[in-house]
């Protein structure tokens, strides 16, 4: 029997079209590959209840159910809080500018004093103009949060793809099976093992950082006073999607909200330190813990994949960077498995060795 | 009004894939939940009659269990024609080599009728023996006796291995 070919041809036109498709409905495909995500991350949890013999029809619904239930009595409880302390941090804003302004004008004050050859220069320059531009872009801040109303529309359609994947199943896989010709079904299933090995692993893990960093956030600002700890932890968070991301996010978001409240640079200081050790803590801790459970991609594929994801598609191409690049590793391995294999390039782990003869 | 009920909230389609499994004698020592860990990791597809199901000389991947209908194993001989070597009824299982050694098929499998059959990929079977080393080792150590019990029988007929359960 001659072994067949690989398929290269086919497989290039189909990573082209699929390259295609992302340039050209990429806002079409991001609520889809979202839904995906989740779908993946909460899936363990329904097989769990399916093989405790529930039906998956049920439990799924029952889930989203409950679920909604809690996420709107969470919301009627956390909503007033959180118009309370955007209200508030626009309250500090003016008096903690003013007290920075007076800061300034002291500092700018004894530098004249003791460099007088250049008090003439220190005298001119005015903080306030300096500050202007920022200033103004932050008053400007309820604006670009009604610029992003439409991202709100992923809040209700990812939840729904989600809903819709996970009653299915692993009876879409079946079904794929089905269409496929028969003498790739092997090979169908390998690749969708390999794909879903990669994808399901980085989620979990992903989903694992995010609540760990999110609860340590939340912990350290609430120890540190600041007010706004729920928000900034949670911002933080799920920043981390993106590596470092997140700790630069914590730094600036809860440095400035420590600095408006209580008026002190020391204390956005603190919060920089926090997330800076937070940051440490998740390099050494969390990340080898993780690392034994995800995908392993080399950090230059790493940062490649987040180059390139940037460049093409820029923040949303942030997010997708690594779950695409581990989606192409499961092809490339695959392909190398079969050609290699069926080329007879490698043994395939064929046994030699008899040992002493069968007794 | 229990049965309905029942019928409602619990999932008959996987206990009755469990019952089947558990009619097997490669699964009969799993416990009720292991059977049904098992059973998620399994694909079902159906082939119609004479549909290839894989080729001698493909690598193999998977372990294929029939549920319902009919297969012919066949293997090509010195005159490149292809021989009927076994006939696969419901409840058996072949392509299990494939679990320990990704090697060339070394017949063809085609369904002779309709056929509803399981498959057990073999990243499957490496997930069970991690996460759930019972089922996994179950399985194993009735590969290792049905393979034992092969070479008794290929040594016991002078290495002929004619006549033998086919191992494709």
């Amino acid at each position: 029997m001659t072994p067949r070919r690989f398929p290269w041809a086919a497989a290039l036109v189909a990573l082209a079209l699929a390259g295609l498709a992302v340039h050209y409905l990429l806002a079409v495909l991001i609520p889809f590959a979202l839904g995906c995500a989740a779908a993946y991350v909460l899936n363990p949890l329904a097989a769990l209840a399916e093989a405790r013999g529930l039906r998956r029809r049920v439990v799924v619904p029952l889930a989203y159910l409950l679920t909604i239930a809690a996420l709107a009595l969470l919301a009627g409880r956390l909503l007033p809080s959180l118009l309370r302390q955007v209200s508030s941090l626009r309250g500090e804003l003016p008096s903690f500018m003013a007290r920075l302004r007076l800061d300034f004008l002291e500092l700018q004050r004894q530098a004249s004093l003791r460099l007088p050859f250049a008090a003439d220069a220190i005298s001119r320059f005015d903080p306030v103009a300096a500050l202007a531009p920022m200033i103004a872009r932050s008053e400007n801040i309820p604006s670009y949060l009604l610029s992003a109303f439409p991202l709100l529309s992923l809040l209700f359609l990812v939840p729904f793809i989600s809903f819709f994947l996970l009653l299915d199943g692993p009876d879409s896989i079946d079904r794929l099976i089905q269409r496929c010709p028969s003498r790739y079904v092997e090979q169908a299933l390998h690749l969708l093992s390999e794909i879903d090995h990669s994808l399901g692993s980085y989620l979990r893990g992903l989903v694992v950082v995010v609540c760990v960093l999110s609860a340590v956030s939340y912990a350290g600002l609430l120890l540190l006073g600041v007010h706004q700890a729920l928000w900034i932890a949670l911002l933080s968070g799920v920043s981390s999607v993106v590596p470092y991301l997140g700790a630069v996010v914590g730094m600036v978001v809860g440095g400035l909200a420590a600095g408006f409240q209580f008026g002190t640079v020391a204390a956005g200081l603190k919060v920089v330190v926090l997330f800076a050790l937070i940051r440490l803590g998740d390099e050494v801790a969390l990340e080898p813990y993780i690392a034994q459970h995800t995908v392993r991609l080399h950090p230059l594929v790493f940062l490649f994949a987040f180059l390139a994801g940037g460049e093409l598609f820029g923040f949303i191409g942030l997010i997708f960077a690594v779950p695409a690049a581990c989606v192409v590793k499961a092809l490339f391995e695959v392909a190398w498995s079969w050609y290699s294999s069926e080329a007879r390039l490698l043994p395939a782990g064929e046994t030699n060795w008899t040992g002493a003869p069968y007794t | 009004m229990f049965k309905t009920l029942k019928g409602l909230f619990f999932d008959t389609r996987l206990r009755r894939r469990k019952a089947f499994l558990r009619s097997l004698p490669l699964f009969a020592d799993l416990r009720e939940r292991e059977l049904a860990r098992l059973a998620q990791g399994l694909h079902a597809r159906v082939y119609q009659p004479g549909e290839t199901i894989f080729l001698e000389g493909d690598i193999g991947r998977a372990l294929f269990i029939l549920e319902s209908g009919k297969v012919k194993l066949s293997r090509l001989n010195a005159s490149a024609s292809p021989q009927t070597i076994y006939t696969v009824s419901p409840g058996e299982f072949f392509g299990e080599m494939a679990l320990l050694e990704q090697l060339p098929r070394t017949a063809s499998a085609a369904a002779v009728e309709k056929s509803q059959l399981y498959l057990l990929y073999r990243s499957q079977l490496e997930a069970l023996l991690s996460r759930h080393p019972r089922i996994g080792a179950t399985v194993m150590a009735h590969f290792a006796r049905l393979l034992s019990s092969r070479l008794r029988a290929a040594i016991g007929r002078g290495g002929e291995a004619r006549g033998l359960p086919p191992v494709p």
